[in-house]
């Protein structure tokens, strides 16, 4: 994606300079290619705005849509893999999140519980050091959220996990991927499956209060 | 540029951080919440309190169903007590005045200076440390004599302002001891009060409403009758069958004429001769015609007060009003315990085993003569825990002399930074009760445990374990470690030998099951009390001598002022006057019409010690002669919500006491009332006093017959029409029948129950995030309230009042629905009317089409300034601006209730579901259910003659059913 933009964005760029540079006759770069030049360095102010506009918008766009944080989903705090952990490993989502069937927040796996079995495995990583440090100063681990709901919908997981959804429905193959990526869900997403499901379509006693 | 940066920093996936426990505590689970039971402390009545905790933080305090002195309700003081922990202002690290500014220290410099301060003092002679505290448990007074026995301190000192002397010195002259024995009013067929505002303030508020509910709510087509004689109708007096006006002072001679009357009749035959005699010599002045003349009531009406009392099974009489007015309080009180006595000699409707603990308060007297001797004496360290008599104490020469003492080192533990704090040396504030360990007999033999229902929000010491700290503990126990202290006690004083045991009495919220009968300590009755009534009266002045007077009344959203810097209880409107925010004046319409004043007109008020700028507010509820302003406002500190809001009318009462009893006089004669200036606009959020005909809140007399069914379609017999598929009429609707799968909600609200003190609101507050919107906002009619307590009069005596709790309908044939361009107000299929906020934008055709006004416009984004935000309700949208909102019925309540059932695999049983106003309301005016269950509650008070529905004509159907209230000839 990221190259096609750039590729795009840059030969619009160049083809702008070369048909400026020309006065719209580009042959003219090889024939009269002295003049050309000059006529560029006269337009050098245009030009500069030009270039920084086409690199702005390339920057958005690249950061917006392409930028290697979109597609692997955030970078944490420390390097927790999903696919380790829950593919490789296969440890149930439950153990960390325990709650996700009694409550309707799944939960988080309180730093202790890291050290339950980071005590004896690879306990000097220095990744693992670092969880150490959370739990001897007494302080949170801050996760980046990567699943995001707004505020004014309340998601309940326990109907849903007891409605038998799988967790990947929603969360993706979790146990293929070493960073998450994120999602921003929609109502649309919802509803689809509300509809298919023939479940409560309600406002508030569905979804909102 | 900006899009640039906007992509980098704030892509599509808004990144917030998801903070993890370090360490799980065994009873949290995320997303569930955890109840926690304790005492709440916010006045002496001491109720107990369950209070939910969500991850962490507690948001939402509901009444311990367990609890025997509040049964599961809490008052709106109550509901409020979480502001005192999450007050924005609260102080956090101990403060000490250095050359009058303020430094902050550490605790543990504090505590190392309290006790150089206090050794040395002790060193230097007995009597230098001196202890003022409000009403505690005794667990925490015995740690505060512990803590101050090496320093030789005065014995400590307990005030209240409220603290009903004369009441008391009455029970001691006549059954020998100082006591505020219980009132068992749900015994009585008759009540009799001669002010006591046991609805709002007076010795335990929530307990008192249950108790007078349980004798007054319409049962078997009877009620008991309570009859109010005073000179101002508070809530309590707007809640008898008859509020008999008399003169300001002049319940001692109508108490009088009762006893007179009634040992005439021949009362009281089982008691001996002399007794009789005695009391007849002392009331046989009080004659009714001397009764009219002194207290303004006809001879008329006496007699049928007499006639009403003496044919009366159990009658109970009730003293006078919290806040009292001196001797002639204390000459009242007197008389109402001798009439009690010489209705019932038993004293069968007295309870003498749990007694209210407020009666441990030393009597104003007792503390003028403590600052007196502080003013002279060589004390020189003064310890205050958690009182503010720089506020609640009229100015005194000895008090204000004491506390601008150089030489004295004057120690606040408090957590807003009050008068009394403010003019310290130090203040080391100490936990919230709701953070703290304590154990409170709230009433005798009856003790409710204290625990931290949260983690600590700051560093601040419970006051147990700061005292503790402060002294040396014998037993070898880690010295602050209060806990460790209650556990010993409570294991020595009721036998709760093992850990099994502390655990389920922390709990349940305290040990209840107490195993003393209550018997009537023997009566005096070798004339001392009479000859102590003798000398009351040989003391009192006339009550014709004053022409204009002052009441300061308690406050029954402040209590006497400690409150109020809560800022929901500043939003809730008062009761009678319906004004937010402001102190008014209640003023006699006469006395507004002949200085041709309307509401909102400033008055100046002046009395012998001072004068106050004060908007007047037209209330017929007066004896003419009367002005009456509430206590609780006008602080000159206490944070932001206080602070310089309201008028303090304590200014302008004496210091000067009753000698016999030490009660305090809430009342002073007025020497000058002027207007001053301009009028004002009142914060009020009343829209009439009238109902202009409109069939809004209705009553009924006793015995009426029940009227044939109604099939009209006038405003006068419009049918009662069920939000039900058996509501549908194709004659009259244009809009189809709604489908409602099982569950249709709906409430039921006994107008006969509902007595106006607006716990709901308070509750409705605290659940689902509704904004406070201040003192302007409400000016322009912008109040939030999702529930609101609609008080009209009577329209042939506008003295009579008639309280509505008025909450969104939740109509069949909803109006708002119908109006909104974008679907915003929709129909759900269990009947509720849902508000869609993320759809909503914002035209107020539904508020406009809305003949409840029930519907609430977000017009700003409402602030909850940190750390007040750790309140919210995570299970409720905070709206924001430019959106309507409304009661939803507490939905969030009634999805976790289907939640539940869906786990269980069955449906929601009746009573599962119990919205917050529902939840706390003390007389069980609301009940809420489904409606399509036949055998449900609510739908069985729907069978009720009494039912209707607010503006039932305009066929909106509401699901919401009114009972009539029933009146009866008292």
């Amino acid at each position: 994606m990221e190259i096609l933009i750039t590729t795009f964005s840059l030969l619009t760029l160049v083809t702008a300079i070369v048909l400026i540079g020309t006065r719209g006759r580009p042959g003219r770069l090889f024939s009269q290619a002295a003049e050309s030049l000059r006529h560029m360095w006269d337009n050098r102010g245009p030009i500069f705005w030009l270039a920084t506009c086409v690199v702005l918008v390339l920057g958005f766009l690249f950061f917006f849509y392409a930028s290697p944080a979109t597609r692997v989903g955030a970078a944490q705090p420390i390097p927790f893999s999903h696919q380790l952990h829950a593919g490789v490993k296969a440890i149930d989502c439950r153990f960390c999140h325990p709650y996700v069937a009694r409550s309707i927040e799944p939960g988080l796996p309180p730093v202790e519980k890291c050290l339950y079995c980071h005590n004896y495995i690879i306990a000097n990583h220095p990744e693992i050091r670092k969880e150490h440090k959370y739990f001897d100063t007494n302080t949170p681990t801050p996760w980046i959220k990567v699943f995001y709901v707004p505020e004014h919908v309340m998601f309940n997981h326990q109907r849903h996990i007891r409605k038998e959804i799988a967790c990947e429905s929603c969360h993706g193959d979790v146990r293929r991927m070493d960073r998450l990526k994120g999602k921003r869900f929609k109502m649309g997403f919802c509803l689809e499956c509300h509809r298919k499901k023939q479940v409560n379509l309600d406002c508030w006693l569905a979804c909102h209060n | 540029m900006g899009s640039v940066a906007f992509a980098a920093g704030c892509n599509a996936h808004p990144e917030r951080h998801l903070y993890t426990l370090v360490r799980a505590p065994e009873d949290m689970v995320t997303g569930e919440p955890t109840w926690y039971a304790t005492t709440c402390r916010e006045c002496p009545a001491g109720c107990g309190v369950i209070a939910k905790n969500r991850e962490g933080r507690v948001i939402k305090l509901e009444g311990n169903p367990l609890h025997p002195v509040n049964r599961g309700k809490l008052c709106a003081r109550g509901q409020a007590a979480l502001q005192g922990v999450y007050h924005p202002d609260r102080l956090l690290v101990p403060r000490l005045k250095v050359e009058g500014r303020w430094k902050e220290i550490p605790f543990d410099q504090a505590a190392d200076l309290i006790h150089r301060r206090a050794a040395l003092a002790g060193s230097r002679g007995e009597g230098r440390v001196a202890l003022v505290s409000e009403v505690v448990g005794e667990s925490l007074l015995a740690r505060f004599s512990d803590t101050l026995r090496p320093w030789r301190a005065l014995p400590p000192v307990i005030f209240e302002p409220l603290a009903y002397e004369g009441l008391k010195s009455a029970w001691a002259q006549t059954v020998g001891q100082p006591v505020l024995p219980g009132y068992r009013l749900e015994q009585a067929d008759f009540i009799l009060g001669f002010g006591a505002d046991f609805l709002e303030t007076w010795l335990s508020p929530v307990e008192y409403g249950r108790r007078f509910k349980a004798m007054h709510a319409l049962a078997d087509g009877r009620k008991g009758c309570f009859v109010h004689v005073g000179p101002y109708q508070s809530l309590t007096a707007a809640n008898a069958d008859l509020w008999r006006m008399c003169r300001p002072g002049g319940e001692a001679v109508v108490a009088l004429g009762l006893i007179q009357g009634l040992l005439n009749r021949g009362a009281g035959q089982a008691l001996p001769v002399p007794f009789r005699a005695a009391l007849n010599d002392v009331s046989a002045r009080y004659r009714p015609a001397e009764v009219a003349r002194q207290a303004d009531v006809s001879e008329e009406d006496f007699q049928g007060l007499l006639h009403r009392l003496q044919a009366a099974k159990r009658p109970l009489v009730l003293p006078t009003a919290a806040a009292g007015q001196g001797n002639a309080s204390a000459t009242a009180d007197l008389a109402t315990v001798l009439l009690n006595v010489l209705l019932d000699p038993t004293l069968a409707r007295l309870d003498f085993s749990k007694r209210h603990r407020v009666e441990i308060a030393h009597s104003r007297s007792e503390v003028q003569a403590f600052w007196q001797q502080l003013a002279k004496g060589p004390l020189e360290v003064l310890l205050l825990n958690h009182v503010n008599p720089l506020y609640s104490l009229p100015a005194d020469g000895a008090m204000a002399e004491a506390m601008a003492r150089k030489d004295l080192f004057k120690v606040a533990f408090t957590r807003s930074l009050d008068e009394t704090a403010a003019a310290a040396d130090l203040i080391v504030p100490v936990a919230h009760p709701l953070e703290s360990w304590d154990v409170y007999e709230s009433k005798s033999g009856l003790p409710a445990t204290l625990q931290p229902v949260l983690g600590q929000i700051d560093a601040a010491p419970g006051i147990g374990d700061f005292f503790g700290a402060l002294g040396e503990v014998p037993s070898g126990q880690p010295a602050g470690d209060y806990r460790a202290y209650l556990q010993r006690r409570l294991a020595a004083r009721y036998g709760l030998g093992s850990e099994y045991d502390w655990l389920r009495t922390i709990q349940d919220g305290g040990r209840f099951e107490s195993g003393e009968s209550s018997v009537a300590p023997p009566l005096r009755l070798d004339g001392a009390p009479v000859k102590a009534l003798a000398d009351l009266l040989a003391q009192s002045r006339s009550a014709t001598q004053r022409k204009a007077v002052l009441q300061v009344s308690a406050s029954l959203r402040f209590y006497d002022g400690r409150n109020a810097d809560h800022p929901w209880l500043a939003e809730l409107p008062d009761a009678i006057t319906q004004v937010a925010w402001q102190t008014v004046a209640m003023v006699h319409p006469d006395t507004m019409a002949a200085n041709g004043w309307h509401d909102g007109q400033p008055m100046s008020v002046a009395t012998a010690r001072g004068q106050v700028a004060v908007p007047a507010y037209g209330y017929p509820g007066l004896h003419p002669e009367l002005l009456v302003i509430p206590m609780g406002q006008g602080h000159t500190c206490m944070g932001r919500y206080a602070r310089q809001q309201g008028i303090n009318p304590i200014v302008l009462l004496e210091a000067a006491v009753d000698a016999r009893t030490g009660q305090p006089d809430y009342t002073a004669e007025i020497t000058g009332l002027a207007s001053a200036g301009n009028p004002v606009a009142l914060a009020s959020v009343s829209g009439s006093r009238s109902q202009h005909h409109r069939r809004i809140a209705l009553e009924t007399t006793l015995g009426t017959p029940v009227a044939a069914k109604q099939e009209g379609l006038t405003i006068n017999d419009f049918p009662l029409t069920l939000p039900l598929p058996e509501g549908y009429a194709p004659q009259r609707d244009i809009y189809p029948p709604h489908d409602h799968v099982q569950y249709r909600w709906g409430m039921a609200v006994d107008l006969d129950r509902c007595i106006g003190c607006e716990a709901c609101v308070a509750g409705c507050y605290a659940e689902n995030n509704v904004g406070v919107v201040g003192e302007k906002q409400i000016v322009k009619g912008r109040e939030m309230a999702w529930i609101r307590i609609e008080r009209y009069q009577h329209p042939e005596d506008p003295a009579r009042l008639i309280f509505l709790p008025m909450l969104c309908q939740h109509c069949d044939n909803a109006p708002c629905e119908s109006v909104c361009p974008v679907y915003a107000p929709h129909h759900s299929k269990e009947g509720l009317n849902n508000q869609v906020y993320n759809r909503c934008i914002g035209t107020r055709f539904c508020a406009q089409n809305c003949p409840y006004k029930v519907r609430r416009f977000n017009w700003f984004d409402w602030q909850w300034p940190a750390p007040l935000n750790m309140q919210l309700n995570p299970d409720v949208t905070v709206r924001s601006k430019g959106v309507m909102e409304k009661c939803s019925f507490c939905v969030q309540r009634i999805k976790a209730a289907h939640n539940r059932a869906k786990n269980e695999q069955r449906t929601i049983r009746d009573g599962e579901v119990t919205p917050a106003c529902v939840q706390t309301c003390p007389t069980d005016a609301l009940i809420f259910g489904n409606l399509m269950d036949p055998e449900s509650v609510v739908r069985k008070k729907i069978d009720d003659p009494r039912a209707y529905q607010v503006l039932g004509y305009l066929n909106t159907k509401p699901a919401v059913i009114y009972l009539k209230k029933v009146v009866q000839q008292a």
